[in-house]
């Protein structure tokens, strides 16, 4: 047997654990390769950076735990950009799987780190579900849809929500989903309701929504690890998924390697049976 | 409790790790695991989320201020609504009796009218518009004339009235260009998120649960 037929009938399981090894390697001895800012991260940044002190934002949590590679350290970075600024953070989520916990902890570990104080500086609606009819209803009165927060707090009790009553007293909504929800949010509540609005979104679902920033529907766009790690950069905050981009650079460059060793198998072999044949 | 939890999310991700392998009992078990926490999980949620916090709730609050005097017939009419979307959803168990099952087509249908109306609106006016006007563009950048004659092209590929010959089949080959293009980007989105999520399991593996590597 040849090297290329060699190669063309390699054992799947062999490629797991090169990957797999590739993924592990740069978290054991960091390479600290170059990384890029894109515009859309940028613009997202700038977006809530010019925004004045004490604004409003609504930060969401539509995304379940299995995507928290890519989601989770997007909502750190833009709570660390938010309370810096000292802006009034809502938070909510159309999830029901794990979206409310998640939102929780994060909420409460950012607003301990930055001395915050809940239902003044920030508040967390937790999860409703229907989330048409909760995008929809908030245009008009909040309360009406959440009456109470996530600990069960009436909203008239909660300093912050008694000058937030609809999308008009919120500047920016930053969107951090997994799913097609952003499509209702910019579809329901942008066009609407005008409340302009950013989103951070996993890598399957980011070309999708590069024309909507094209089009100015959304003022920027994060794109999976790669994003997130662009929003460590910015706020000048580097964690998970700054560390986490050797891994996945390393893990692409193998995968290339792969699908020309791949190609090449394919060709030389099909070469050798034609001869044959 | 919380090292507990730590261990048995780190046994959990290696036995569905371990099917890469091959498969065996405990990729079984953590698969069962999960089905049935997220089913029980879901459950509860539901009942907390909907049931309560959305009929029960709200009832029980107008029938207080109706009781109070406080306009009572508008808190009754609320309360009429309530029941009357409460009475929509338990018909839709109907499905569960053969005999019966047409009864759920009632709340169905008024949940795909519900829904029409408000999607045929936000459609038109969250994406068509939008995104038509996003390709009234400035055609001396040469990146806007890229946007400009990938729609343009794609639609014509799109469009089946009349055989895809001279300068239609042509347009429409561009078209085909363009799409494979998106579909290239969409992959290599695809596989950078797939690497994500096994980059975030083995951060948890090392990071978390091991303390074998420091973050930062």
């Amino acid at each position: 047997m040849g090297f290329w037929q060699r190669v063309s009938q390699l054992d799947r399981r062999w490629i797991y654990l090169a990957v797999a090894l590739a993924v592990i390697f740069p978290l054991l001895v960091p390479m600290k390769m170059k990384l890029g800012i894109t515009p859309e991260a940028r613009q997202l940044y700038e977006a809530i950076e010019t925004l004045p002190d004490s604004s409003v934002v609504m930060l969401t949590f539509d995304y379940y735990p299995s995507t928290v590679a890519e989601t989770r350290p997007m909502s750190i970075a833009a709570l660390h950009q938010m309370f810096r600024k000292n802006l009034k953070v809502i938070t909510m989520t159309t999830i029901p799987l794990g979206g409310p916990s998640m939102a929780d902890r994060t909420m409460k570990l950012m607003g301990d780190l930055y001395h915050k104080t809940y239902g003044v500086d920030y508040v967390n609606l937790g999860y409703k579900a229907n989330y048409t009819a909760v995008l929809l209803g908030m245009g008009s009165s909040i309360e009406s849809i959440y009456p109470s927060d996530q600990y069960g707090t009436p909203l008239a009790n909660l300093p912050l929500m008694q000058t937030v009553k609809n999308y008009d007293q919120i500047s920016f909504i930053f969107i951090v989903a997994d799913n097609g929800i952003v499509d209702n949010w910019i579809s329901i509540v942008n066009a609407q309701f005008s409340t302009p609005m950013g989103a951070g979104v996993t890598a399957v679902m980011a070309p999708k929504f590069y024309s909507y920033v094209q089009a100015k529907q959304m003022t920027g766009l994060l794109g999976g690890m790669k994003g997130a790690a662009e929003y460590e950069m910015l706020v000048n905050k580097p964690a998970m998924a700054l560390i986490g981009m050797d891994s996945q650079s390393l893990a692409h460059l193998l995968i290339i390697g792969f699908v020309i060793a791949g190609n090449v198998a394919y060709f030389a072999t099909r070469k050798k049976k034609e001869s044959k044949g | 409790m919380e090292i507990l939890g730590l261990w048995l999310a780190g046994f959990f991700t290696l036995s569905l790790f371990s099917f890469l392998y091959k498969d065996n009992p405990f990729y079984g078990l953590a698969e069962h695991v999960f089905a049935g926490l997220s089913a029980g999980y879901e459950v509860g949620l539901v009942y907390h989320s909907v049931i309560l916090q959305q009929l029960v709730d709200p009832i029980s609050q107008h029938w207080v201020n109706a009781a109070a005097g406080d306009h009572p017939g508008f808190h009754i009419m609320k309360i009429g609504f309530l029941l009357f979307a409460g009475a929509l959803g338990v018909l839709m168990f109907a499905r569960f009796f053969p005999k019966a099952s047409w009864i759920s087509r009632y709340p169905l249908a008024f949940v795909m009218g519900n829904t029409a109306g408000i999607y045929l609106m936000s459609e038109l006016h969250g994406r068509l518009i939008p995104q038509i006007a996003g390709t009234f563009v400035n055609l001396l950048n040469p990146l806007n004339l890229i946007i400009f004659f990938g729609v343009l092209t794609t639609l014509i590929y799109f469009y089946f009235s009349k055989e895809h010959t001279g300068v239609l089949g042509g347009s429409a080959r561009v078209g085909i260009w363009f799409i494979m293009i998106a579909f290239g980007a969409h992959f290599g989105y695809t596989v950078m998120g797939r690497i994500s999520l096994l980059i975030g399991q083995v951060q948890f593996i090392l990071i978390d649960w091991l303390k074998l590597v420091k973050p930062g």
